[in-house]
């Protein structure tokens, strides 16, 4: 590399070490910086290099494990996929994800999500059986298309840290959750709807959600969880006032 | 099955007030906008019932209502009412389309953007149309 | 310490273990699985996986073409019974994870779709998008949670196996969120780590690909197979190493040198047709291209960049509406990464450390030396892939041997009665001190991210596309060195809750346990083959003296011992790795012989 001068970028990072600390505190480090280096390769520095108490999650570094999410300028992004020089010029503040509790530095506490997602059935009930045997059902294209958004989920969290009212009120699904529910109900192999449909429909299913649609604006997926809660409005709605397709009694 | 060990020793997890959330993100201060945008409805709603009380009380009552909307005080109020209205109108077509199924015309998909566009202009023309009719009829 | 009791511990919630576990709660609901990983399991590096997953599929195609693209991209070296019983398995196994839900990329008709891949004669690469790992891993982590017999431990990182009365008795794993450690006791244990490729300076891998299953497994007497033997993948991201899929190729993308010219031709592969040709050219097999590339760079050659010499992947005549439909991964990492649009511009390219295609012994059933121990995935050397892995079969491998795993684990989890606790309780002790040592110990002075980059470094340069006597000696030497100097690592957080520098400690001795491993059984190999490559007088196969697997056998501070062991082979005699035209020769070569002989 033959610049004359390295360029260099202040970056703060909320620490916060339980053992030792009541409540978190901003860190300041000098973190020389090349063109192509991402907010992670900046933060391993100061692991590497400055501070090796540092701790934070990553692992594959091109935004598909879901692991590097955390607050950086504020907003929710994946480390991995941010670029200081975007920075340049300015304090870098990196922060975990907002929403969540910090257990330690960047690195928050999953586990409510986690429970999340186990709770709405999230795997394929069979509207129809097959054997092994008598080979894959078939899935036009067509109708692939009408789940395989939804499915590329990589659970990163940013969309909570993006959603006041999860923020406000962890007892709210979420909108990663609810895309992942509304995957397997949009997949036409699947049978479960009306009993996923209890969950859209409860207080703390898609009533919750007030349309701020920023879960949308900052999933790295293109997943658009806002649509997929709010278009379940619409289903829970039918399927309160119609009852659900094939059921004769209408859904609570 | 998620993690349930015993293991919570060491760990004091922090969690952050939520207090002036916000205000900490343009995203949503413009949300709160949006949402202010609905007292607007709510105060224009009820300017429009006070007129058609003033009608029901008569002619004097009624010019009476004209007359005060006349005022400038009143055209400013009015003012800030459209602005408020045409933002909310906008934000109420950004969010339409997350309401709606995954849409397809001629193999492809319809773009969000696209549904918001339809509305948008839609209710221009229809406002325009209107408009023009009452600009037609008056006397 | 805690100690919780189960009957099958796995390491590992890749795809790997979670078929496993999936395999043993689905036939035996009464067994109590333990599924043990130091990440949460959607975070493991199978999500990464790009291309897809082979399985014969096609009326035209037969298990013996699979069969055959096999052993010979793994240069003779692979265990061919056992490569006969996985080509059978995996069309079934693939249908199985489209009854999960696995959203694999549709024909019209509503069939999988197909596509072609390196090595391969006739398509059968199943995809969902470019993301295939990703869609497998998700598929089986959500079907996982309909069984109620597999507990999770996320998070967890294991420190060590414990062994007692002759057999593996379970493991001993910390929480990271409080630091606690924990004996999770198990009659069986399924190893299901991944690979170790972060050995290495430049790879595609996350960086939770450190050995450690077969650093454990290693550790208590079971030898690493075959470790000198690992992919560098032709078409990785200049500087970070990220994967740019074989996919690219599959559809259709050219390999260009500074010239703008396809110089695979000039290397065996060709000739070169504007369309994708199977096993020619841009579709040859990996180990194939990334010498083509070392030689390309010799012979300067290749487009000078950044982070590196370069050579450049043209995809650009498949048009941006087909690029954004079949490789929207691709792209996006083209342009979020390098600022490269690939329908205008090549993307630069150059080979980085990918696969581990050495590791755990184990047979056909996936059983270690030590009862009660399996292993499955890329930590395993279960015998399929030899001396080089074609494309989209490990993924496959996930789930055709997650399965036996899982099985074989359960049979002998029921066939063995449970172990002394309290004497597993006292080994977890040690075990516990032993590991803490990193933490509790004074006077460190060599700091982790040194050590780790000379590791990194020093095997770049001595287990490289190719390798030389005076190199491999030097890395040696180095590992050797790094080892005695990773005593006195200094780890500063002396915390308890989530302490990665710990963990990070942890992580660097396991790796230069299997970077010792890798280098010393290259050192000895006295032959090229496969993904081995040697430039010292050594640059031929040697059927005579190596066609045998390498075993490297630990001896704790000492260089490990270096043994052999037998390849089996049934229908396949070692041939010439002939791809392009002349592959196309040799196979009409073998068919008219076949048939001349009386065979079909």
């Amino acid at each position: 590399m033959s610049d004359t001068q390295q360029k260099r970028i202040k970056i703060e990072v909320l620490r916060y070490r339980p053992e030792q600390d009541k409540e978190p505190v901003w860190q300041s480090f000098d973190v020389p910086y090349t063109d192509d280096m991402s907010v992670l390769q900046g933060v391993q520095y100061i692991k590497d290099e400055l501070d090796g108490s540092l701790s934070f999650r990553w692992s594959c570094r091109m935004a598909i494990c879901g692991s590097c999410g955390m607050m950086i300028d504020g907003k929710p992004k994946l480390s991995c996929k941010t670029f200081l020089r975007d920075y340049a010029g300015q304090t870098l503040r990196v922060e975990a994800l907002a929403h969540f509790p910090i257990e330690r530095d960047l690195v928050v506490g999953l586990e409510d999500f986690m429970d999340k997602l186990e709770s709405i059935k999230p795997y394929i009930v069979p509207k129809e059986a097959r054997t092994l045997a008598q080979g894959e059902y078939l899935q036009t294209p067509a109708e692939r298309d009408q789940y395989e958004q939804f499915s590329s989920c990589i659970n990163c969290t940013l969309c909570y840290a993006a959603c006041p009212q999860y923020g406000m009120d962890s007892k709210f699904m979420g909108p990663g959750v609810l895309a992942l529910l509304h995957r397997y109900n949009a997949d036409s192999r699947d049978g479960a709807q009306a009993e996923r449909m209890e969950i859209v429909g409860a207080e703390e299913g898609v009533w919750n959600c007030t349309a701020v649609a920023y879960c949308s604006e900052v999933c790295p997926k293109g997943v658009d969880p806002a649509k997929a809660v709010n278009l379940n409005k619409v289903n829970s709605a039918k399927a309160y006032f119609f009852g659900l397709p094939g059921k004769k009694e209408a859904a609570k | 099955m998620s993690k349930l060990t015993a293991g919570t020793a060491n760990r004091k997890p922090f969690k952050r007030p939520m207090a002036g959330w916000y205000k900490r993100d343009p995203f949503f201060v413009r949300y709160m906008w949006r949402e202010v945008t609905a007292l607007a409805v709510l105060l224009y709603a009820i300017v429009l019932m006070v007129g058609v009380l003033r009608l029901s009380q008569g002619e004097a009552a009624f010019n009476g209502w004209l007359a005060a909307l006349g005022s400038p005080l009143s055209i400013v109020f009015h003012l800030v009412l459209l602005v408020a209205m045409v933002y909310h109108v906008y934000t109420w077509f950004e969010v339409m389309p997350k309401t709606m199924p995954l849409l397809y015309a001629g193999g492809k998909r319809v773009a969000d953007a696209t549904i918001m566009r339809g509305g948008i202009v839609a209710a221009i023309v229809t406002n325009l149309a209107l408009l023009a009719l009452v600009w037609g009829m008056r006397p | 310490m805690d100690t919780f009791h189960a009957d099958v511990a796995i390491i590992g919630a890749g795809g790997a273990g979670l078929r496993a576990a999936i395999a043993i709660a689905a036939e035996h609901p009464q067994l109590k699985i333990a599924l043990i990983s130091k990440v949460y399991p959607m975070r493991s590096h199978t999500v990464a996986a790009e291309g897809g997953a082979a399985a014969v599929t096609q009326a035209h195609d037969t298990l013996d073409y699979h069969f055959n693209d096999t052993v010979g991209g793994g240069d003779w070296l692979c265990e061919q019974d056992v490569v006969e019983f996985f080509v059978a398995q995996c069309h079934e196994e693939m249908v199985q994870m489209e009854h999960w839900g696995c959203p694999w990329s549709r024909k019209e008709d509503g069939h999988v779709n197909v596509r072609a891949f390196g090595g391969m004669k006739i398509e059968r690469t199943w995809f969902a998008a470019d993301k295939t790992g990703f869609h497998m891993l998700h598929t089986l982590f959500q079907t996982s949670i309909q069984f109620p017999s597999i507990r999770r431990f996320d998070e967890h990182f294991c420190v060590d196996l414990m062994v007692d009365e002759g057999r593996v008795q379970g493991v001993l794993a910390i929480d990271i969120a409080s630091g606690r450690f924990t004996l999770i006791q198990a009659k069986a244990v399924v190893i299901a780590t991944g690979g170790a490729g972060r050995v290495f300076r430049e790879n595609t891998n996350g960086g939770i690909v450190t050995g450690d299953g077969m650093a454990l497994a290693y550790r208590h007497g079971v030898p690493l197979r075959d470790m000198e033997f690992v992919q560098y993948h032709p078409t990785c991201m200049p500087g970070t190493g990220l994967l740019f899929t074989e996919a690219c190729r599959g559809e259709g993308g050219f390999l260009l040198n500074k010239d703008g010219y396809r110089y695979l031709q000039d290397y065996g592969l060709g000739p070169a047709t504007p369309e994708p040709r199977n096993k020619a050219m841009e579709l040859g097999p990996r180990d194939r291209l990334s010498q083509a590339y070392w030689h390309e760079k010799q012979k300067g050659r290749t487009i000078h960049g950044r982070h590196g010499e370069c050579v450049h992947l043209d995809l650009r005549h498949l048009g941006e509406a087909y690029l954004r439909e079949r490789l929207p991964q691709i792209y996006e990492l083209a342009e979020e990464y390098l600022g490269v649009d690939p329908a205008k511009e090549c993307i630069p390219v150059l080979p980085a450390v990918h696969y581990t295609m050495g590791g755990i012994l184990a047979d056909g059933k996936t059983a270690s030396s030590l009862p009660g121990l399996y292993s499955v995935g890329e930590c395993s050397s279960v015998g399929i892939h030899g001396a080089n892995r074609l494309g989209s079969n490990s993924l496959t491998e996930l789930i055709v041997f997650g399965k036996v795993a899982g099985l074989e684990a359960a049979a002998f989890a029921k066939n063995h009665a449970a172990g002394n606790t309290a004497t597993l309780q006292k080994q977890a002790d040690a075990a516990q001190q032993r590991a803490m040592q990193l933490v509790t110990r004074s006077g460190g002075t060599e700091k982790l991210s040194t050590l780790r980059k000379e590791m990194a470094q020093t095997m770049e340069e001595g287990c490289g596309i190719y390798r030389m006597g005076t190199t491999m000696q030097a890395t040696c030497d180095k590992v050797a060195e790094l080892k005695q100097r990773a005593k006195s690592l200094h780890i500063g957080d002396r915390s308890k809750a989530w302490n990665t520098e710990f963990l990070l400690g942890l992580e660097l001795q396991y790796q230069l346990d299997v970077a010792q491993a890798m280098v010393h059984s290259a050192i000895n190999r006295k032959e090229s083959r496969g993904s081995h490559q040697r430039l010292d007088g050594y640059e031929q196969r040697d059927d005579v003296n190596f066609l045998k697997h390498s075993l490297a056998t630990w001896r704790g501070d000492d260089a490990p011992a270096i043994g052999y062991g037998e390849v089996k082979i049934t229908k396949s005699p070692p041939g010439t790795r002939a791809y392009g035209a002349a592959g196309e020769k040799a196979d009409a070569d073998r068919k008219a012989q076949q048939q001349g002989a009386g065979h079909v």
